[in-house]
């Protein structure tokens, strides 16, 4: 096997990393570029081929795969810069985008502004036309009415259309006729289909994401593009690989007509990662933590598979209604800024970003954040970081802690970067309470797998919060979510509307569009290469009680890859106890009803080995770099600190002890003791 | 090892003050999640109609987690009551109550509290308490909403404060009790949730004692109450000095009784802020009251969304209200008066009479947060597919009522205080019930004009596949959503019954179960919510956005905001024309300002 290149692009840092055939791994940090984020993807490569000691073109040659994590996606919708859209819906339903099911976010605040409209109404149109929930057409479709608003929609200069008609996913007969007369009327401007998109109900969840889709997908398709040709030209034959924010991957010729299905695409990579790390550890319940410079991502783990949420979940103030890893974001990491707002501390959620950063940075940021408060306690080393390759300050720092909380607070300076850190910390432990409640576990069974430059500084702590006796750092701890990218899999995520109340169901109906869904799976993966026999379908009913509005993904019971009706009457038997096991409870009596057939299709990859290291016969305290004062809670006590470079398995270490990595600090806090396994990996226990 | 554990001296750093309170919040959160999860009808475990509250040894509330704040925000009075009424055995470990009457605290009877203390070494500390609202409460209707009740009696089962947990014991007798009284198969279900979640809440927060100390949490609880106070009197304190007195009035009550009147008096004295609602209507023959704790809770919605956002909704906000409701007005009634109407109308109008008296205070966030919904569309009918009676209450997509504010035009579906009320789709109810839902649209022109405009309202059709009948009240026809500050008037509601069908009827009070055939259906022309400020203060090329976008016709754009163009809009070379609007602007100000 030859290269395997992992490349997680974030709002400050392309991370990449390099699997060699021996499973040995190199990491690198380098910035990102913006606008165009292809030319620090390619900056990046050059550097991995020049440590490869290969010029670039060979390098490429030798590459298996390359694995990219894009922020694209997210960027246009936190920017709100993407294409001009329209949208062609059915008639009485074009304000359901604005309505959005009666939500708002801020409860409280009347002035809370809406979001920035992605088609403005005077770009939305309604048509006659209707089809009943059985996709019976009771009104046919208006062809000159379509015509008169494509004319309008390329008046206003529309770049990118949406459509979205009422259940288009069980009859896609109208859907597909307004895009020939698009066609027709319109050349060359980018179409969305909302069946296409998601195939499911309801229509302000499917209006939802393909807006988005059409909005996104021009900036998306054109940096794949670009990315693709610069790869082309450096000697790069293969497909480039895209992480979707299901947590597999797929091409970036696929991706280009699914963008919505990129977001949140890098975080992703890291879970992923996890899920290796923790199946090589014999780990299955955890909870993967990503802390960055601005935000903190929590994703649970239960049973080795991560939580995947399709419905009511927003992102960017849109909501997408497609499978997502259950990621839980909030606006906590190095660069939040602490405040005191009437008399209490606040911490985040406004970060000083990588420009100008902390005051430590020494670019001229001067509000104290969560990384200022750190240096000040002694957790990071106060001259530098990245081993030496990113200079810190201590100038300044000390003084605006002092000034902006400590004073406000009557605390002194210690006590005040204390506070943030505690502040912080507690703003995570709730996050994950939040996650692991809204799941209905308790956060005490679970491990916590710790990265992101800055999680390994917290994590310590937030465990003694949460009572979690064991965590995680991997040694690829700072690049993780690029290391996540490179062991990922095909998937393909297809569903099928089949509504009827489950007696009345039809085994048959069921295998036929489990024949016709696999087939357009295999379609997909052929591209990449894939034969069927490399291919793994996850076959679920999506299944509800009367009432309910969201569905549950139940695993199909099949006799040799068949539905029957014995097969059937055990699958809604499974329902049943499914539901009994999530919400504590069944209505055996009531007659459930089938709402889509859903298949998860796998391509499987082959892994890269994990490099495993060789017993360390160096002691532990080779590794010492120094000691130094740092502060756990009530004063400051000398600490050695060592260095990661020589760190090796077998090392042990009793907290207070500090372990500078070459992108991360691990802080062990008193109490505390690490070991590291032959993986390189950290496993941290706390005391009881 | 807990590096954040302090000798239990009692006294707290602010630091540690925030923790406590963030982890009590979230605690509240925990409690609202695990009736989410393990509720059983729809109403709770999808649409979010769940509130959780923490409160102190003294029935005042420390924390609370986000839900429907009109909800949230009655939930304290049942607990003292209890507390009251249990004085001599007090409230014991692992006791669990319920208590849902409107003349010991709560709002209706359909809203259950249920809540448990937290006692350590004997001593009761906090109280883990959590609300829902329940799809049926006995009495004379099934639905909780009897429109023709004589009385209280009829409205429901009263459940003044009831122990369903005596120290860890279920009392088997009370549980069957509440049981049979209630109509609902899946009722029991929903109120074991109630009772795990409160359980769940204690357990969470003596996790907290245990971490923190009694003495530190109580310490927090006091600071963020204090804290809340502050910032409450420091907002007042801002405000002139004066009496601002306000009338607001609903069209009528489901009898036909006209013109409810509320009255309004607020007084700012310093940082002193007086609520009185003396001179209220008080006709005895009202069918519509509204319960003391609906009325406050009500007070305190309205207030919270005219303040700073982010002071926390604890007892020190609701402390520093000075609030008088004289006994015996339709805001406070004697026992026994029905309150199921009046938990909507008057109660939201207390609402309005509050930002209808602060708009010369504080005009910019001077917006009712309310609704002029009678109550929910009932259609009841027989399945045809099932051959079983189906009930839909329409909790549709739609916009309505939805006012703006200083510097932000109405917009989204209802008032931000709805938040958190999911509403059904197209796609999922037509699957369900026999009906279309053929039309959600905003109505142009129907958001109240102003220099920040108020939301349009929908034109909602819903048509029938099959046949059925069709149960509503409605109000907001004569007295739509206010404009503020010189905004106008959103506009009124609107509902045609057999729309469609060859008799289509305007309803002017109430549909008493009409009846529909296959086909016909009702179209409701929800009212808009209230513009802010003169309309001839509105940006003419804003006002030229929203005739392109429709949300205002060009002939709506000359009369109410005084702006000409040229162009048009089809053409997409509509310009204002600024000498013309100028001109049109000074010579119609003077007849406006006489009106």
């Amino acid at each position: 096997m030859g290269y395997r290149i992992g490349i997680d692009v974030g709002g400050t840092f392309t991370d990449t990393i390099l699997v060699q055939a021996d499973g040995d791994i190199v990491l690198t940090k380098t910035p990102t570029s913006l606008p165009d984020q292809s030319l620090g993807v390619m900056h990046a490569i050059a550097e991995l081929a020049e440590k490869a000691g290969l010029d670039i073109a060979d390098f490429l040659a030798r590459t298996d795969l390359i694995v990219h994590g894009t922020t694209t996606a997210d960027n246009t919708m936190i920017e709100m810069n993407g294409a001009l859209t329209g949208l062609i819906t059915t008639e009485g339903h074009r304000d359901e985008i604005e309505i959005r099911r009666g939500f708002k976010e801020e409860i409280w605040d009347p002035a809370y502004p809406p979001p920035v409209p992605i088609a403005r109404r005077r770009a939305r149109f309604g048509v006659p036309e209707r089809l009943d929930f059985r996709g019976k057409v009771v009104r046919p479709l208006d062809e000159a009415a379509v015509r008169r608003a494509v004319r309008r929609l390329k008046k206003q200069g529309i770049e990118s259309i949406a459509v979205v008609l009422l259940f288009s996913f069980i009859n896609p007969a109208h859907e597909l006729r307004v895009k020939e007369i698009i066609e027709e009327e319109y050349p060359g401007v980018r179409i969305s289909l909302s069946h296409v998109v998601m195939p499911s109900a309801p229509e302000f969840e499917r209006t939802s994401t393909t807006l988005v889709d059409a909005y996104v997908g021009p900036s998306v398709a054109t940096y794949l593009e670009r990315l693709e040709q610069a790869l082309r030209r450096a000697g790069y034959e293969r497909d480039l690989l895209i992480m979707q924010s299901n947590g597999g991957i797929a091409t970036a010729g696929s991706m280009a007509k699914r963008a919505v299905a990129t977001l949140g695409s890098g975080p992703t990579g890291g879970v992923t990662g996890a899920c290796a790390l923790a199946e090589l550890a014999g780990i299955q319940d955890f909870i993967a933590i990503d802390m960055g410079g601005t935000s903190y991502e929590a994703c649970l783990v239960k049973n080795g598979k991560p939580r995947i949420r399709s419905y009511w979940n927003w992102q960017h103030r849109y909501l997408v209604g497609l499978p997502m890893l259950e990621m839980h974001s909030i606006g906590a990491g190095g660069g939040s800024i602490a405040h005191v707002e009437a008399g209490t501390l606040k911490v985040g959620p406004k970060s000083a970003k990588a420009d100008p950063g902390p005051i430590c940075y020494g670019l001229g940021g001067s509000e104290p954040t969560v990384t200022d408060a750190n240096l000040v306690l002694g957790y990071i080393n106060p001259t530098a970081l990245c081993g030496g390759e990113f200079k810190l300050t201590t100038q300044g720092v000390r003084e605006a802690i002092s000034e902006k909380v400590g004073k406000p607070l009557g605390l002194d300076v210690v006590e005040a970067a204390y506070g943030i850190f505690r502040i912080v910390n507690a703003n995570m432990a709730n996050a994950i309470r939040r996650v692991s409640s809204e799941s209905g576990y308790d956060p005490r069974e679970f491990t916590m797998v710790v990265y992101g430059g800055n999680g390994p500084v917290h994590a310590g702590m937030q465990a003694d919060d949460l009572g979690i006796r064991r965590l995680i750092v991997p040694k690829t701890s700072p690049a993780f979510s690029a290391l996540g990218l490179v062991i990922a899999d095909y998937v393909v995520e297809t569903e099928r509307s089949y509504i009827t109340p489950a007696g009345l169901a039809q085994a048959d109906r069921v295998n036929a569009l489990l024949a016709e869904i696999e087939a357009q799976a295999e379609r997909e993966l052929e591209v990449a290469g894939l034969e069927r026999g490399d291919l793994h379908f996850n076959r679920y009913l999506n299944i509800c009680y009367p009432g309910q509005t969201f569905d549950m993904a139940v695993p199909m019971v099949l006799r040799d890859g068949r539905m029957g009706s014995a097969e059937l009457s055990e699958t809604i038997q499974c329902f049943h106890d499914l539901h009994e096991e999530l919400h504590s409870y069944a209505v055996r009596e009531e007659e459930p009803i089938i709402r889509a057939v859903r298949v998860q299709t796998l391509g499987l990859t082959e892994k890269p080995a994990m490099r495993e290291y060789p017993w360390s016969t160096a002691s532990t305290a080779s590794a010492l770099r120094e000691r130094r004062p740092v502060y756990f809670g009530d004063r400051f006590i000398d600490t050695p600190v060592y260095d990661g470079t020589l760190v090796g398995f077998g090392h042990t270490f009793e907290g207070p002890a500090i372990v500078e990595e070459k992108f991360t600090t691990i802080v062990l806090y008193p109490g505390q003791a690490a070991e590291v396994d032959k993986f390189g990996n950290y496993v941290i226990t706390l005391g009881e | 090892m807990t590096m954040d554990s302090r000798p239990d001296t009692g006294a707290v750093d602010s630091v540690t003050a925030e923790v406590i309170r963030g982890a009590m919040e979230t605690v509240a959160y925990e409690m609202a999640t695990h009736v989410s999860l393990t509720a059983t009808t729809p109403i709770l475990n999808q649409s979010n109609e769940r509130n959780a509250t923490i409160l102190d040894a003294t029935g005042r509330l420390a924390a609370l987690s986000v839900g429907i704040p009109q909800f949230m925000l009655s939930s304290t009075l049942p607990v003292r009551f209890a507390l009251e009424f249990f004085k001599e055995e007090g409230l014991n470990e692992g006791d669990v109550l319920v208590a849902n009457d409107p003349y010991h605290g709560g709002g209706h009877l359909p809203d259950y509290n249920v809540f448990s203390p937290v006692v350590v070494e004997g001593e009761l500390v906090l109280i883990a308490s959590i609300q829902c609202h329940h799809a049926d409460t006995g009495g004379g209707m099934p639905g909780g909403y009897n429109a023709e009740a004589l009385d209280i009696w009829a409205e429901g089962v009263r459940f003044p404060a009831l122990k369903m947990y005596d120290r860890g014991v279920e009392r088997r007798d009370v549980m069957y009790m509440i049981g049979v009284n209630n109509r609902t198969p899946t009722f029991m279900g929903d109120l074991r949730a109630q009772v795990g979640a409160a359980q769940h809440g204690v357990k969470r927060l003596r996790e907290l004692l245990d971490r923190h100390g009694v003495g530190a949490v109580r310490e927090a609880v006091e600071h963020s109450i204090q804290y809340a106070a502050r910032r409450f009197r420091e907002e007042v304190s801002s405000w002139p000095d004066g009496e601002y007195e306000s009338d607001a009035y609903v069209d009528h009550d489901p009898k036909g009784n006209q013109d409810i009147h509320v009255h309004c008096k607020v007084t700012v004295a310093g940082e002193r802020l007086r609520v009185d609602f003396t001179g209220s209507d008080e006709r005895p023959e009202l069918q519509a009251w509204s319960s003391y704790g609906n009325t406050r809770g009500y007070v305190v919605a309205q207030l919270a969304t005219m303040m700073d956002p982010m002071i926390p909704k604890n007892e020190g906000f609701f402390d520093s209200i000075e609030l008088v409701v004289p006994k015996g007005c339709c805001l406070n009634p004697e026992d026994g008066k029905t309150v199921s109407a009046g938990t909507h109308h008057p109660g939201v109008e207390v609402g309005e009479a509050i930002a209808l008296a602060l708009a010369r205070v504080i005009p910019e966030r001077a917006t009712p947060q309310i609704y002029k919904l009678g109550m929910p569309t009932v259609v009841v009918g027989t399945h045809p597919d099932t051959g079983e009676m189906f009930v839909d209450h329409s909790v549709d997509t739609l916009a309505a009522y939805c006012g703006a504010v200083h510097g932000q035009d109405g917009w989204g579906s209802m008032p931000a205080t709805f938040g958190n009320l999911v509403r059904a789709p197209a796609e999922i109810n037509e699957s369900i019930f026999p009906v279309r839902h053929e039309c959600c649209d905003y109505l142009t022109d129907s958001g109240g004009p102003g220099q920040w405009r108020g939301c349009p309202g929908s034109r909602y059709v819903k048509r029938l596949t099959a046949p059925a009948s069709i149960q509503t009240y409605m109000v907001g026809i004569r007295y739509p959503m206010a404009g503020m500050a010189g905004g106008r008037d959103g506009s009124p509601n609107r509902l045609i019954v057999n729309y469609g069908g060859p008799k289509p009827r305007e309803i002017d009070c109430m549909a008493n179960f009409v009846p529909h055939k296959a086909g016909e259906g009702i179209e409701y022309c929800y009212g808009g919510g209230g513009g802010w400020g003169d309309p001839f203060q509105r940006d003419p090329e804003q006002v030229r956005e929203d005739v392109l976008d429709e949300y205002v016709s060009v002939e709506a754009a000359a009369k109410e905001y005084g702006v000409l163009f040229s162009g048009s809009a089809e053409e997409y070379d509509l310009e204002v024309d600024r000498k013309g609007t100028e001109r049109t602007r000074a010579r119609l100000r003077p007849e406006r300002t006489q009106s």
